[in-house]
């Protein structure tokens, strides 16, 4: 196989791989699902144009970063910290719980912009705390007490609205 | 570290799975390609010109040269110059007349375009006037 062609192929793979938690975070720095969309196709179709990944060693951690640069490039030719669309869904939710999916959606969107975006890349972008410190460019512990704050604020969100303590 | 509590909280966050966003759109092909194409295309239509041009110049010249043989095959006076008769001129009338007649003709009725120096009269103009006894 052509060599850009093998590329193409691993950046398609990647988007499939990782797409939908690139997706999230996305909207949870533009807070627009549109917006999201754009700057993360953005983000992949300037790396099949470059047509290479070979030199970046944490590639999850690096699509990451693209993506909050692109998204944050967008952000700044419109306003800064929209607030989130309170219509598009933002997760498939298990056994049809669209109640639940929208009580932690406006649960997220109540966190600060900081707080939201690390409870994303921790849960689900399964990134580590030493991972979010340099995309970020936040020390460790910073990253681990936003983490903290936003788990317990986020929690506390839901179990107010949905009664989630009474059987999680 | 999180408690137990909140890795339950965890768990049932990430039950709640991120949507999956929609296909890249057509990938188009990279620049360097479109460059290359691009670049392929400009120098075939280049040669294209090229030969296009070699063959107008090269039909045309074939047909003057073609239309002043044909000329010249009709009218042997056109190929008498201002030169004086040489035996190239005399082999190239004999070649291109249609008769010998013609031949002849064409030699001896030649323009006189060179003129001659001052104090000297052609040797054809002087026997003309002379009266000469057969």
């Amino acid at each position: 196989m052509h060599r850009t062609d093998r590329n193409t192929a691993e950046i398609e793979s990647l988007y499939r791989q990782h797409g939908p938690e690139l997706l999230l975070f996305a909207q949870a720095v533009t807070g627009e699902r549109g917006r999201a969309q754009d700057a993360v196709h953005q983000v992949f179709l300037k790396l099949i144009e470059k047509g290479t990944l070979r030199q970046v060693v944490d590639k999850k951690a690096y699509l990451f970063a693209c993506v909050r640069n692109a998204a944050l490039n967008e952000g700044k030719q419109r306003q800064r910290n929209a607030p989130l669309d309170p219509d598009a869904a933002w997760f498939i939710p298990p056994d049809r719980d669209y109640a639940g999916e929208q009580n932690l959606r406006r649960a997220l969107e109540a966190l600060p912009g900081d707080q939201r975006q690390v409870m994303v890349l921790h849960v689900w972008g399964e990134l580590t705390f030493s991972q979010i410190s340099d995309l970020l460019d936040l020390s460790s512990n910073t990253v681990a007490s936003r983490y903290r704050y936003a788990l317990a604020k986020l929690r506390d969100s839901m179990f107010a609205k949905e009664n989630y303590c009474a059987n999680p | 570290m999180p408690t137990l509590d909140d890795e339950r909280f965890e768990a049932y966050l990430k039950q709640f799975r991120p949507l999956v966003p929609k296909p890249l759109p057509a990938v188009e092909p990279s620049l360097r390609a479109r460059r290359a194409v691009a670049l392929g295309a400009w120098a075939a239509a280049a040669v294209a010109i090229l030969v296009l041009g070699a063959l107008t110049l090269h039909i045309r010249t074939n047909r003057a040269r073609i239309a002043e043989t044909a000329e010249n095959v009709g009218n042997p006076e056109r190929l008498q110059d201002s030169q004086p008769l040489t035996m190239r001129s005399a082999n190239a009338l004999m070649a291109k007349a249609p008769s010998f007649k013609a031949m002849v003709d064409g030699m001896l009725f030649r323009s006189q375009a060179v003129p001659l120096p001052k104090g000297k009269r052609s040797a054809v103009a002087v026997l003309g006037k002379e009266k000469i006894k057969l």
